[in-house]
This record gives C-alpha cells, structure tokens and sequence, in this order.
C-alpha cells in the first residue's frame, strides 16, 4: 500500500503528480471502443438543461418524457429461499412429536415381531437404528402422519403377516418371492413396502429399494447409451445409481462390511481384488461417472453363487411408472421404453423371475393409485393374476380385441408375479390403532364400540388412510 | 289412527335380548346400556378436570391396550365353559323374555305404547334429546372452527379451507408449549401453556380472543365540524370481534413470507402467526392497543348531542 503523503517532504501533494509534471492515467473507464454505454452511465452530475427551457418566451414541447406509475404494494426486500430450500420443506420428514404422550403397551419391533400372527392388530414402535436405515432408503414419506405420535410406530395388519410369511417361507426354500401390492388410495401399500423392509433389516438381509419408480423414467436424471449393447440399446443413469448407491451403502453398513467379494473387479476406478468387503467395493463410486460398473459389480458380487451371501430384498415403490415409455429420446430421436434403462431392467428381470438370488429373497413392488398412470396392460395383468391365484377361471379377465394400447413387454414381466392386495382393516385392527391414537392425546374421544364404528365407517369401510384423515386431520378434535 | 301395536316388531324385540346380561328386570332402553359400557379410555381426555393428571388416568395394567385387558380369563376348561354359558344365557332369556313381556302389558293397561321406538330397533340406541350441538349437521364444529374456516376460504373452497385449518391444528399439535409474554396477557381463564399444544381448538380460540378488540371507531361524516368525520367507539359482538382479531392475523400472514412450497406452506404460516400471537410476538397486539387506545380518547364524543339520534 502507498502512503498518502509524501515521505521525504511531508508534504501532501494537492493533485497527484501533478506538480511535477508526470502524466497521470485518467481513470476512465475502460470500455470497448463500439459501446459508449458504460461511459455515459459513469459520467457524474446530472445532463445538462438546454437553454431553450429556461426561456420562458419559447414554447417547448417535452418530448421523450413518459408518465411513470409508481408501484404501490410491498416490496419484498427479503432473501429469498436458497435453492433446494423450498422443495425441503414440502419433503420434510418428521419422525416424532413431543407433545404426544407416550403410550405404555407399544413395545419395540423385533426381528420375529412381524410374522406373529398374535400380534395381528397391535401397534409396534420402530427402534431408532431402524429408523435411520429407513430414512436412509426414503422409505417414509412426507404425506403419512408419522410426525404425530412420540415414536414412530406402526400397525401389524393381517396382510403384513401374510405378506412376512411370504418372504420368510421363501428365503427357507431359497427361492425369490416376487409380490406386487395393490390396493385403493391410502390403503396402506407403501406402508407395507416399510414393514417389508423393516423385516429385511431386523433379520440382517440386504435391501436395495427404490423409493419411487417415477425418478428414473421422467427425465430428471442424466442418461447415456450403454456401451457394447444392442437390440435393444441399454441406457445407464449415472447419477441416480450413484445416489441409490449411497444409500443403500448407508442402510446396509454393516452387513457389508463383513462380506468379502469373490471376484476381482480391475475395470472399476479402484482396483478391487478377492477378499476384500464389499463396503470398499461401494466406496470406489465417489463420482457420478463411474458409478454404474461399480453398481454392476455390486450386484454380481450380492448374487455371487455358493458364497454364503445374505438374502435379498429389492423393492420399489410406485411400480406403474416404469410399465411404460419413458420421457428419454434414443440418438435417433425415438421414444426409450422404461425397460431399456438398466436399472428399471435389473428390476423387472427380478420381478419377473429371471433373477435367482443365491440366499433367496424377495421382489416385492408397490403400486400407486393417486398419481400413477394408467397402465392397461399392467391392470389386466394384474386382475388374471388374481383370478389365477383365487382359482376362478371363469372370472378370467380377457383382452379388449379393438384396443391397442396393450403392452407386451409389460405383461412378459407380470406373468408370473404374485398379487397382494392390501385391503381394508377390519374392526378389531381400528379398535387396536385407536385407542393408539387415543392413548396418544390425539384423538379425544372415549374409544368404544360406537366411535371404533364411526371413524371405521367414515373412513371408507376401513381404508387405513381414510381413517386417519377422519381422525386425525380433521377440524374436530 | 289405526293403533300402532304391531306384533312382529315385538316378536323381533324378544329375540334381539341375548347379548349381555343386565340383572333381570331391568327395562333399560338399549342406548343407555351402551352408555353404561363406557370403559377405562373414557378417561383419557385427561384435562377435562383440574384436579386429574395423565399419569392417573392410565388404565391398571398399563402393558396393554384397554380392549385386550377386558377379556377376562376363568378356571373352567373351554366346552364346560361353553356348556354352562349357553345353559345361562338361554335361562336368562327366557326370563328377560317373560319380564319384558309383562311390561308391556303392564304399559297396554296404562294406554301407553310399548313399542316405543326410544327402545326398539336401534343397534346403538337413540341419542338423548335434546341433541348435542356437534350433532347437529349444521353445528358439527366448534363455534370458533366454524367462523374462522370460512374466513379462511378462498373462491368458495371449503373443503380446502377446512384442510388448511386441520393442518393448522396439526402444526399447532406438534409445535413446543408456547411461552408466555407477561407483557402481553393471554384472556383470562385461558389453560396453562403446556396444555395448548394437545388441545389446538382451544389455542386457536384463546389466541383470538386474547387479540380480538372490544370496540371499533364509527366516523360520522362531517359532524366534528370543518367537514372532518367525528369518530365515536362503538362496542362489538363476540362474532364480530373474533372476525375482525383474525383478519389483522391473515394480514400478518399475508406479509409473513413463504419460505416453502406445497399445501402445507400456507396453513404453516397461519399457525406460526397464531404462536406468535400467543407469545406475545405479533404486530397484531399494536393493532389492538391502537384501537382501544383511539376509542379511550374518542368516548368523549358519546356525548355529542348531534349524534345521540343515531345511536
């Protein structure tokens, strides 16, 4: 930094350099020699007046000058939301509500709590280890009424037992069980997909979810052709498997951290030989680029032959938006069907038994009814199901002849999956959740017979979310 | 008028009388048996009285829900169980049977109607009359609910004004007890702060009651002379002062800004200026005091012979 004054004389010199004779640089500003702009913007003072309008003799038209309207109304001065702030708030998740009271009879999820079949129609809370691996996998959502109640618990319905039996008789025989859940709006479906899950990680298998099927088909993520594939081209989402990656190396830590690869995999960023975990196999995607082979890796390591690999279960959420064309475009412009994206395929070769899992597991995917599209083939794929398993072959649905729009893709892949339907609670179930929500200080009304009645008839002759809606969100508490 | 004794419903009546096992003789109406029935969860509104506390209210054996505790269990091995309760039930019938019967003859002699419908064909009874408020389609919500919903209501939505008010109470539900500004006294007889988050019908009220004005300031044109209005205060009713205490909060809210996006950013930014109001911290407060303070300074004007016709 220069000193203001001169030095050697003290004295301060009135123009700088000035008195000596020494050119000094304007400081104009610097600007291309087309544009006058700026030049003009930095000039200090106002634009002089002409003449011609201080004489008063004159008459003088204003030209050029415009009526200016000043805005009323507030100014809004404030930051706005940073980016990404926004869209936080409306996908918030709040587990717990302080104010709610505990409730004495809710014990704690265990590993075998979900397959009792006493335990029908009671309420169990989610351990806090659980808790993080289910936030870890997305498996809560913004719309269900978890930030309530003091912990986060759920109810054992008839159909969780069933559908935990399902996956607990198939890792016993070592055999995939492959479930699509259907049901009405708010019947409780993703709800389940969380049971199912909770099972999975309290009886240390590997779960690899997909909380909604809708971000890999709608043209949200980065997409690129799969090298070397043909007839039909695969594509790879880089960055949502790194992200799916991420997670489930977040919710599966542990058990990871003990299985060792069999195989050496020398085409991935970082050299992984025999014998190492699998958690660093997981940790060589750090970037977005080579997240795919790295996924690719994982899952021949999880089905790796006679290696004593945990059971498996891969779920998704959502299941109707990866049955059609997906909003990606193929180099020559024509429309991706979803189940050329690898990872949608990964999950229908899966569902539609082409996949065997060493240790057995579970397939297990959810449809949904308020924002999902309306998929044709999938319905009537879904009802012959049905008819099959109910053996009712007269009531065997059939194909309209005159329509089009049927997929064959679709129906190859539901041929031979398992339909669950996920129905209405019965009385006993909505006698057990209310005097939950009861016992919670949520719902103030004394729980008998009439009012068990009441809500259960209000909501729908039991739809669970119905219920909830007439009990819990409502003006009359 | 043909008579109204129809023997089929009373036949229907005599068989419907085997569930439970009131002490014979009694002719109770059906609804108030029921009432009778109400068990332990009758007591979890557990604020209701001053003197109860949650801890007292839980049911004895505290490790399980209410409806498995009342299955009681007994010594006796399951088919003589069966055998002796059928044995029991079917003698008690018959007995009930011949009672009721003899009532009724009993009530021909006296000219009443037996088959009065206050007793007969209803699965849950019939409600007591003169029926509660909140049975009452009309009045199905507090009084409070009611009014401020439809302030809330934009183009005619109600259904959606009465969503955003749910999740009004349910923020207010699950926000921490507010704390108290001394400065700014809650009304009087309003519940300590620790019990406002599970009662959010009551917060909502006592958050606007305290805030409502008592009086508003009409101006009479041109009468304080020099053409300038003479301002008189003039007292309001319970509705209007809640009406207009809830307009000044949805200005508030109206300059709060939204910091998210999605159907629940609005009701949040209602509740949070009803928190705020409670705590004192709302611009809502300066609103009331200025107007109560104008209508101290304008009473004088009561007195202003020129208006005494018009009020």
């Amino acid at each position: 930094m220069s000193a203001t004054n001169c030095l050697r004389c003290l004295g301060r010199p009135a123009v700088a350099g000035a008195s000596r004779g020494v050119i000094v640089p304007v400081f104009a500003p610097r600007t291309a020699p087309f544009s006058t702009t700026a030049v003009q913007n930095a000039m200090p003072g106002k634009p002089q007046k002409s003449m011609e309008h201080q004489d008063r003799s004159v008459r003088v038209y204003r030209a050029g000058k415009k009526m200016k309207i000043k805005k009323k109304g507030n100014l809004d001065r404030g930051k706005p939301p940073a980016p990404g702030e926004r869209k936080a708030f409306r996908k918030k998740i709040v587990l717990s509500n302080d104010n709610a009271l505990p409730v004495p009879w809710v014990t704690e999820m265990v590993a075998g709590s979900l397959s009792d079949r006493k335990q029908v129609g009671t309420i169990v809370s989610l351990p806090p280890v659980l808790q993080d691996q289910l936030r870890a996998t997305e498996a809560f959502q913004p719309t269900q009424t978890w930030g309530l109640f003091r912990k986060p618990s759920t109810l054992i319905r008839q159909e969780s037992v069933d559908l935990i039996g399902k996956m607990e008789k198939a890792v016993e025989n070592k055999e995939t069980a492959r479930i699509v859940l259907t049901g009405e709006k708010i019947s409780g479906k993703s709800t389940m997909l969380l049971q199912a899950q909770s099972h999975a990680y309290l009886n240390n298998w590997i779960v690899i979810h997909f909380p909604d099927a809708q971000e890999l088909i709608n043209g949200s993520t980065e997409y690129a052709p799969i090298p070397n594939t043909e007839n039909p081209t695969l594509y790879m989402q880089q960055n949502y498997c790194l992200k799916l990656l991420q997670s489930i190396k977040k919710a599966n830590e542990k058990i990871f951290a003990k299985l060792l690869s069999v195989s050496s995999h020398s085409e991935l960023p970082q050299n992984i030989t025999v014998n190492q975990p699998l958690l660093s196999l997981i940790n060589a995607a750090k970037e977005a680029e080579g997240a795919w082979p790295v996924f690719q890796a994982l899952w021949s390591e999880l089905n790796a032959q006679g290696a004593n690999r945990p059971p498996i279960l891969l779920s998704m959420d959502n299941l109707p938006h990866i049955m059609k064309i997906s909003e990606y475009r193929s180099a020559s412009f024509d429309k991706i069907h979803a189940h050329d994206l690898a990872l949608v395929k990964l999950f229908t070769d899966a569902l539609g038994g082409n996949a065997r899992f060493p240790s057995g597991g579970a397939v297990i995917a959810a449809t949904n009814r308020n924002n999902g599209p309306r998929i044709p083939s999938m319905e009537l794929a879904l009802k012959q199901r049905l008819a099959v398993q109910n053996g009712d072959s007269e009531g065997m649905p059939v194909k309209d002849p005159y329509f089009k729009g049927y997929d064959e893709r679709v129906e190859k892949v539901l041929k031979t999956v398992e339909v669950m339907e996920v129905n209405r609670i019965g009385k006993k179930e909505a006698r057990g959740l209310m005097e939950y929500w009861a016992a919670s200080g949520l719902l103030r009304t004394t729980v008998d017979e009439q009012a068990v009645s009441e809500k259960w008839t209000l909501g729908g002759g039991g739809v669970l979310g119905e219920m909830e809606r007439a009990a819990l969100l409502t003006m009359k508490i | 008028m043909p008579p109204r004794l129809n023997l089929t419903s009373a036949f229907r009546a005599l068989s419907l009388r085997a569930s439970t096992t009131p002490a014979a003789g009694t002719s109770q109406p059906l609804f108030l048996q029921q009432s009778q029935k109400v068990a332990a969860p009758a007591a979890r509104r557990f604020y209701s009285g001053d003197n109860l506390t949650p801890d007292s209210q839980l049911p004895q054996s505290e490790q399980l829900p209410p409806s498995s505790s009342s299955s009681s269990s007994s010594s006796l091995s399951p088919e003589q169980f069966d055998n002796a309760a059928q044995q029991s039930v079917r003698q008690q019938q018959q007995r009930q049977d011949n009672v009721n019967a003899l009532n009724r003859l009993e009530m021909v002699a006296y000219g009443l109607n037996p088959f009065d419908a206050k007793e007969e064909g209803h699965k849950y009874g019939l409600p007591s009359l003169p029926l509660p408020s909140e049975l009452h389609k009309d009045h199905r919500y507090d009084d409070v609910m009611g009014q401020i919903t439809r302030l809330l209501m934009k183009d005619g939505k109600l259904s959606k004004a009465q969503r955003d008010m749910a999740m009004i109470l349910n923020y207010l539900r699950t926000s921490p007890p507010p704390k108290l500004n001394p400065l700014r006294p809650l009304i009087p007889g309003s519940p300590a702060p620790h019990f406002l988050p599970l009662d959010p019908v009551t917060y909502l009220r006592v958050a606007i009651d305290s805030v409502a004005p008592l009086v508003k300031i009409r101006g009479f044109r041109g009468m304080a002379g020099g053409g300038r209005s003479l301002e008189v205060p003039a007292p309001l009713a319970a509705r209007q002062r809640r009406r207009t205490a809830f307009m000044w909060i949805l200005d508030a809210v109206q300059k709060r800004k939204s910091k998210g996006s999605g159907r629940k950013m609005f009701p949040t930014r209602v509740a949070e200026e009803i928190v705020a109001v409670v705590e004192g911290r709302s611009n809502v407060w300066e609103k009331r005091a200025q107007v109560h303070k104008l209508g101290t300074a304008a009473r004088a004007n009561l007195m202003n012979p020129q208006i005494k016709n018009f009020l």
